[in-house]
């Protein structure tokens, strides 16, 4: 009953003109970026965080929210008129939605798509809505010790998530920590790791670092599909005509895709609360589900539940991954990392106590969600007939205008070409990486995350008098420890197996 | 033969970020201290530090052993990319910034994709509309002029 009473007024918030209107800004950027393909979430909110500076700060995390909200129907519609999905989430999309779109249903297949993000999403604000402020409360629990522990969970888990090799996770996510100490230390503010720079000594700005690692990275790379996506375009997929009338679902249609949207809607959303795993992970889940259910069409033909249930899931993780970030202060994902340096930036501090100082924020940003989840159906169904023409943008003109964007974004955040500098080399950095197979996402969240890791964990040894013992002092802590290690643990025992396997198989 | 195989490029981002890490470690120990009754500003990047050189040698081993993963290839094109970057960035502080961006828009697109006048007219104004519009008169950027800039204005 109170979080009913408290999302109400947060209407009164999310429903104020200016925040309407970016909110449909958001959405509309959104499904843009999302339909571009190899832009991403993640690339598309660091681009365009410079944007949302003129705003306060609810307004701001209104219109990014949205954005990132939009994004996750956008990727659906390059995956499923030209196969080349326009985000990771949209992978398992394209598994069905081209074949589907292939047997003459592209109409179809986008609506699915759209009322699956709509459905799933819904269900995902629900939850959100029901658990987020309890999550804070219990989150208010903690100390310095079990939030040290839990900041850890959450820097190991989308380093073992999203790269195959968990060396190279720690590799990177050691390094996003180290580049975030530079600067000035967070408890005495003396200069460290400054290197007689006077410009160091402000630490690494971090939007301009951002966008170097994800979005010029992404140009960088960009350049080599030029010629994959100018032969897609050739084809005659790239000349369909559609009409909202002919996209039109019937009911049969819909009793297919009811039962996979409501389950991959929940399931998503859990995913999507877990730290490390995002909307990807959540598509991922949901399509796999659904492989164990029955489809009128085998799995990978065309099935509209496979689309469905892809597009349910990701958009319930999408919106599920708000709940640790606003309660706990951790980010699910890379793009959830982007929203709290965003926060961070704005003067706001993302945890249990968000709830408490900020209810105005915290509510108002859940009741957006609602109100862009409707704004966003409303847009992806007007916009089908004009989806060509938007998809028709080749990759190779998209590589000068991102790189223009990178560096005027740069510039606007830190006002001097210190920003841009740090973005350029950032972004070859970035590159470099993603090349040798190093993901970039858990950099970001071990450098949005390092600040709160130093305070918490030199606290509970100033606390503590050095002991180790502090962290092993209760039940609850050692549940947490437990997970820890077992996070730890897991790839390398499966690698280990895997090897075993490999040996025997030889024999 | 087998054994005079090439450098493995691959091998060189573990052998930075042990580098990277040593620094840290070096400079933290000298200049920050780790302790003194309590952690001092040293203490987390030491700790930190410590763990990123035990992996990159970890990452460094198991990268140099695998023999079987494809050579990572990199092009000239994505050098381009950086270039573009580069000289926008050096002719910043000759022509400015926004007449930069403008001027490599309208030089990458004819030269290296060849795009029909039409397409570049349309780009260069809608770039043009969004650096000004939005950042100049909107967000009230004041983006740097260059030495030309500042002798003109």
């Amino acid at each position: 009953m109170e979080n009913l009473l408290s999302l109400l007024s947060g209407f009164q918030v999310a429903l104020a003109p200016e925040n309407i209107g970016v909110c449909m800004l958001g959405a509309i950027l959104g499904l843009i970026v999302g339909a571009m393909p190899g832009i991403g979430s993640l690339a598309g909110c660091a681009l365009l965080l410079p944007l949302t500076y003129k705003f306060n700060p609810t307004t701001a995390i209104i219109m990014l929210g949205a954005l990132y909200y939009s994004n996750m129907y956008g990727g659906s519609f390059s995956a499923i008129l030209l196969n080349i999905p326009g985000d990771s989430p949209a992978i398992t999309t394209a598994l069905d939605g081209y074949p589907m779109a292939k047997k003459g249903r592209p109409g179809q297949a986008l609506m699915a798509a759209n009322l699956a993000s709509f459905i799933g999403g819904t269900i995902g604000i629900l939850i959100l809505t029901l658990t987020a402020s309890g999550l804070a409360t219990l989150g208010l629990k903690f100390g310095y010790a079990e939030m040290t522990i839990i900041l850890l969970i959450a820097m190991t888990s989308i380093s073992w998530l999203i790269g195959e090799n968990p060396i190279k996770g720690i590799v990177i996510t050691m390094l996003g920590i180290l580049v975030a100490s530079i600067g000035m230390d967070t408890l005495s503010g003396a200069p460290r790791y400054e290197f007689g720079n006077m410009y160091l000594l402000g630490g690494i700005p971090f939007t301009p670092f951002i966008i170097g690692c994800v979005g010029f990275a992404q140009v960088i790379k960009l350049i080599n599909e030029r010629e994959a996506d100018a032969e897609k375009r050739a084809s005659d997929d790239s000349k369909t005509k559609l009409s909202i009338k002919e996209s039109m679902l019937t009911g049969h249609d819909f009793k297919r895709i009811l039962p996979p949207i409501l389950r991959s809607g929940v399931m998503g959303t859990f995913v999507g609360v877990l730290p490390g795993s995002g909307a990807t992970t959540g598509s991922m889940v949901g399509y796999a589900m659904q492989k164990k259910f029955k489809s009128e069409e085998p799995m990978g033909t065309g099935a509209i539940e496979g689309i469905a249930a892809s597009e349910a899931a990701n958009n319930a993780a999408a919106a599920g991954a708000f709940a640790p970030l606003l309660a706990l202060g951790i980010p699910g994902s890379g793009t959830g990392a982007v929203l709290l340096g965003g926060l961070m930036m704005w003067g706001l501090n993302p945890g249990p106590l968000l709830f408490d100082t900020n209810p105005d924020f915290c509510w108002g940003l859940i009741s957006s969600m609602y109100v862009a989840n409707i704004f966003t159906l409303i847009v992806a169904i007007l916009v089908i007939p004009f989806l060509i023409k938007i998809l028709s943008v080749p990759v190779k003109y998209m590589i000068p205008i991102i790189t223009c964007v990178c560096i005027v974004g740069a510039y606007s955040t830190s006002n001097s070409m210190y920003g841009v500098i740090i973005m350029f080399i950032s972004g070859i950095v970035g590159y470099l990486l993603d090349k040798n197979g190093f993901p970039t996402a858990p950099m970001l969240l071990a450098f949005v995350l390092a600040p709160m890791l130093e305070q918490n964990m030199r606290k509970a040894f100033i606390a503590s008098q050095g002991s180790l013992r502090i962290f092993t002092d209760s039940a609850l802590k050692l549940v947490l420890l437990a997970v820890f290690l077992v996070l730890i643990l897991t790839p390398t025992v499966k690698s280990i197996l895997r090897k075993i396997k490999a040996k025997k198989a030889q024999n | 033969m087998e054994n005079k195989k090439k450098f493995n490029l691959r091998t060189l981002i573990p052998l930075a970020t042990a580098i990277v890490a040593l620094v840290f470690i070096v400079v933290g120990l000298k200049d920050y201290g780790f302790w003194k009754n309590q952690p001092t500003p040293g203490f987390f990047p030491i700790i930190i530090a410590v763990v990123l050189l035990a992996s990159s040698i970890a990452c460094f081993i198991q990268v140099a052993r695998d023999k079987d993963s494809p050579e990572v290839k990199y092009n000239r094109n994505e050098l381009m990319v950086m270039l573009g970057a580069a000289g926008i960035i050096l002719c910043t502080f000759l022509i400015g910034l926004v007449p930069s961006c403008l001027i490599y828009i309208l030089l990458w697109l004819k030269f290296v994709e060849k795009a029909p006048w039409k397409v570049i007219i349309i780009i260069e104004i809608i770039m043009a509309a969004i650096i000004l519009g939005v950042f100049t008169a909107w967000l009230q950027i004041r983006f740097p002029m260059g030495l030309l800039g500042d002798m003109i204005f």
